[in-house]
């Protein structure tokens, strides 16, 4: 039940309300026995129409009593005249009209005045249009109405640039129709795709939504509809899969890619090459999973020093990509990609980003904490350029931490996973099999394959918590791992990986829990 | 034209505390009298209303207050023996809907011999289409909870394979929205509830790595309002029940700390009735089994130790989905 409230009423009212209620009870039971009965006989007739017609007037979302009258329709469209049956379809649209009055967010009344439109062969698909603008009126994000209103377009197909103009009329109506951006953004994707560039959307077109974007923000900050409209466009960049870094040992080969992909991608797309030989074998998805962004191959092969070994990569548009691996240790070899994490935009768009960022900038000035300019303003900065605003970036995140504490956990984790991105850059940079995380108190681990092939990593003085260790099965390779000063308060989910060191000091955690670990990981040093 | 926040103000005088006794009271009472007018009146939807208290009862760890033999025996009646689903009441229609609500009950029973199982999942089958979406009933409604339905039904059955998963993942996913979130069809908006319902039937079909995860918790997480409730999309009025539907995605996505927790239980518990017993969405207002079960649900994934563990994506007890051996994807982070 929603939205009723609760309200004080004396003995006197209560009991007369109570006899109102059984009364109404009364009429309602009788109503649906009579209904009950006539459809145990078959009886598929005017009669049950106008019974089932009355209790849904008053309780719309009793779905059986829909089912009760398609049946009828259905019987009375092979014995009735057009004419006949365009008067009955007419009236069940009236009683749709009429019970979605009284609930505009019946499921079933909506439902059926589709069944209608679909069945009957006279649909006015143009009045359907007017009784969504007039809905849209009375309640511009009923969620149903803008179903209703797509179903419409689905069927009479007008210029998708009316709909996208209706989209601009609402905005300017009210900057925080979520509603409105959100059709909007589908008749951005329709109506102007860069097809040439692989890009979701025109260049142009880019630039004047975030202009539109901005002049929304600006009318009041704390309106967020048009700050999630943002986040969208500022993302929508074209999408590359890449192999990220490929590791062969004695014992296995791993390969992390920068997305998930499937099991038969990497079968049909990805080829490791040993001396002129493709090895031949089953890929595992890291997690077990169809999809994954790293698999491992239990090979047979065996992996000598001086070996020539490469990883071809077949790429969309079917040109092949091919990677040398360089043996790092003795029998030790891996092949590591150029990696980047930053956004690419054209030109056009980055010179309006930079524009943007100066008007951002402004507003800070005027209103320091705003947490919307903020938060925009670090996501600007990092897509013009991650490296060189590094700091300044992590900064802002810093200051969200602290004036918007309801979502501290959640700018922890951005600010940790921008980190992360700066470091993996600068890790990528040398070439070793023994790293640290030179981030500050990190609270997550995202993009953890790129150390897959890592001997020794070092997490040590985060603010990692328990919640982490099951994604340390990426480190397919690790043999020494530094987990010290961190915040473990429990080490449950910590996956089967063949370390040989691991340093868990200096965390919060209950002896019990490090006994079960040494059970788990029999041949591993534990420094606890 | 100025901007404000739509929200509640939490009272003083707002409990502060869990009533469990309360509300193990108010459910098992919930119904006792068959003349009552909502009881009545919400016969339409009786198969879902048991799964609410019984869950509710089963968290509360007092489910022996339920009539069990009456339950199954009433859900073994609910089946039709022609199509094989299951309806919301004796004299009303298969659906969907009933047909996991009255799985779910008999999960929770260990009593899924008390149906025609094959009958069930041919219903199900039944209902997938080409582009893999599901219908609600033969009557073609196409939603995104229908999907989870399905899947959740086939899955507390060990009868996934009975219907094209791969299909019915493409389905939802083409009903990913440029926030990250989901709707009930293509082309919908976001809405907490549907998103539950999608990211929920990804968990079971173990395809979590399709989600723009970033984009799709950060909106989550922006549900949280200043009085600590949770919205179902921007600019609405909290209600008790999102705090389960954005909490059980934000805990499958393993991201529930990007909400403030404790905020939120103040919320929920503010959302008791101390007279009736019961939850209701907002401060004040009626109480209901529905929002008693995601108050009661939202509290355990906050991790408040009086009442059983849930598994956020079935919303059953975890001890009924351990004993199912069922292991539904939850991401890394
Ligand atoms: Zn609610």
């Amino acid at each position: 039940m929603h939205g009723r409230l609760k309200v004080r009423t004396s003995e006197e009212e209560k009991v007369k309300k109570e006899k109102e209620r059984q009364e109404k009870l009364k009429v309602f039971k009788h109503a649906m026995n009579v209904i009950q009965n006539k459809r145990k006989k078959c009886e598929l007739d005017t009669e049950q129409l106008d019974v089932t017609g009355q209790v849904l007037t008053k309780n719309p979302d009793i779905y059986t009593l829909w089912n009760i009258r398609r049946e009828i329709l259905i019987v009375f469209r092979s014995n009735l005249s057009v004419m006949e049956m365009t008067k009955l379809y007419d009236a069940e649209l009236s009683l749709t009209e009429y019970c979605l009055k009284i609930n505009p967010k019946s499921y079933c009344a909506w439902h059926q005045r589709e069944w209608v439109l679909m069945t009957r062969s006279d649909p006015d698909w143009q009045k359907e249009l007017a009784l969504c603008n007039t809905y849209l009126k009375l309640d511009e994000r009923n969620f149903h109405t803008w179903d209703y209103r797509r179903f419409v377009v689905s069927q009479c197909k007008p210029d998708l640039q009316e709909e996208f103009n209706y989209t601009t009329e609402k905005l300017h109506d009210n900057f925080s129709n979520y509603s409105a951006w959100h059709y909007r953004s589908k008749m951005l994707l329709h109506l102007f795709p860069d097809k040439k560039g692989g890009r979701p959307i025109q260049d142009s077109h880019y630039k004047q939504e975030l202009k539109m974007v901005l002049s929304a923000a600006f009318t009041d900050p704390d309106d967020t509809s048009a700050w999630f409209y943002q986040r969208w466009l500022l993302g929508a960049v074209k999408n590359i899969t890449q192999i990220v870094v490929c590791t062969v040992t004695p014992s296995k080969v791993t390969i992390a890619i920068n997305n998930s992909v499937s099991k038969s991608y990497i079968k049909e797309k990805i080829k490791v090459i040993i001396n002129n030989h493709e090895v031949i074998g089953e890929w595992k998805s890291c997690l077990g999973n169809e999809y994954d962004d790293l698999w491992v191959l239990n090979h047979d092969q065996s992996i000598r020093n001086h070996l020539d070994i490469k990883v071809k990569h077949i790429l969309v548009d079917n040109e092949m990509e091919v990677m040398r691996l360089s043996e790092l240790k003795p029998a030790i070899y891996v092949g590591r990609n150029k990696i980047s994490f930053q956004n690419k935009y054209s030109s056009t768009v980055l010179d309006e980003l930079n524009e943007q960022l100066d008007a951002c900038r402004q507003l800070l000035e005027l209103e320091p904490d705003n947490r919307w300019t903020l938060l925009t303003t670090a996501f600007f900065l990092h897509c013009v350029d991650a490296k060189a605003y590094h700091k300044e970036i992590i900064d802002i995140i810093s200051t969200l931490i602290n004036i918007d504490e309801q979502r501290a956990g959640y700018y922890s984790d951005l600010k940790s996973k921008w980190c992360m991105e700066d470091n993996i850059q600068e890790n990528y940079a040398n070439l070793s099999l023994d790293y640290k995380v030179e981030c500050k108190k990190l609270s997550s681990l995202p993009h953890l394959q790129y150390y897959s092939f890592c001997e020794a990593l070092d997490l040590s003085n985060q603010n990692l918590t328990s919640r982490v260790l099951p994604g340390l099965i990426k480190l397919q390779h690790c043999k020494k791992l530094n987990l010290s000063n961190n915040k473990l308060t429990s080490l449950q989910g910590f996956p089967y990986l063949t370390l040989e060191e691991l340093n868990i000091t200096d965390n919060p955690l209950i002896e019990n829990h490090v006994e079960q670990l040494r059970k788990k990981l029999k041949n591993t040093k534990i420094f606890f | 034209m100025s901007f404000k926040t739509k929200d509640v103000v939490l009272s003083q005088t707002r409990p502060t505390t869990l009533l469990l006794q309360k509300h193990a009271d108010y459910l098992a009472s919930y119904g006792l009298n068959k003349d009552d007018f909502e009881y009545c009146m919400t016969e339409y939807l009786r198969m879902s209303g048991i799964y609410w208290s019984l869950t509710a009862m089963e968290l509360m760890d007092q489910s022996s207050r339920m009539p069990k033999d009456d339950i199954i025996e009433f859900i073994s009646l609910c089946q039709d023996s022609e199509s094989g689903g299951i309806s919301a009441s004796n004299g009303h229609d298969p659906h969907m809907l009933y047909t996991l609500s009255a799985v779910q009950v008999l999960a929770m029973y260990d009593r899924s011999d008390a149906i025609n199982i094959d009958g069930v999942v041919k219903f199900v089958v039944s209902l997938q289409q080409d582009d893999g979406s599901f219908f609600g009933d033969k009557w073609g409604e196409v939603d995104t909870r229908f999907s989870f339905c399905a899947v959740m039904t086939l899955s507390l059955l060990h009868r996934l394979d009975a219907i094209n998963v791969n299909r019915a993942v493409d389905f939802v996913l083409s009903c990913m929205n440029f926030d990250g979130g989901f709707g009930s069809k293509p082309g919908s908006e976001s809405h907490a509830g549907l998103i539950y319902c999608c990211v929920g039937t990804l968990s079971i079909c173990k395809r979590m790595d399709a989600l723009k995860v970033d984009e799709l918790a950060w909106w989550l997480c922006e549900r949280q309002l200043p009085s600590g409730g949770l919205n179902g999309r921007p600019e609405k009025l909290p209600d008790l029940c999102y705090s389960w539907w954005v909490m059980a995605s934000l805990s499958m996505l393993n991201r529930i700390h990007w909400v403030d927790q404790e905020k939120l239980e103040q919320y929920i518990l503010a959302c008791q009735d101390s007279e009736t017993g019961g939850f209701s969405d907002r401060p004040g207002d009626i109480t209901d089994p529905f929002h008693t079960l995601f108050g009661l649900a939202g509290l355990s994934l906050l991790g408040n130790s009086s009442i059983k563990q849930v598994n956020p994506t079935y919303c059953m007890p975890q001890e009924t989905i351990d004993r199912l051996r069922l292991e539904p994807q939850i991401l890394l982070i």
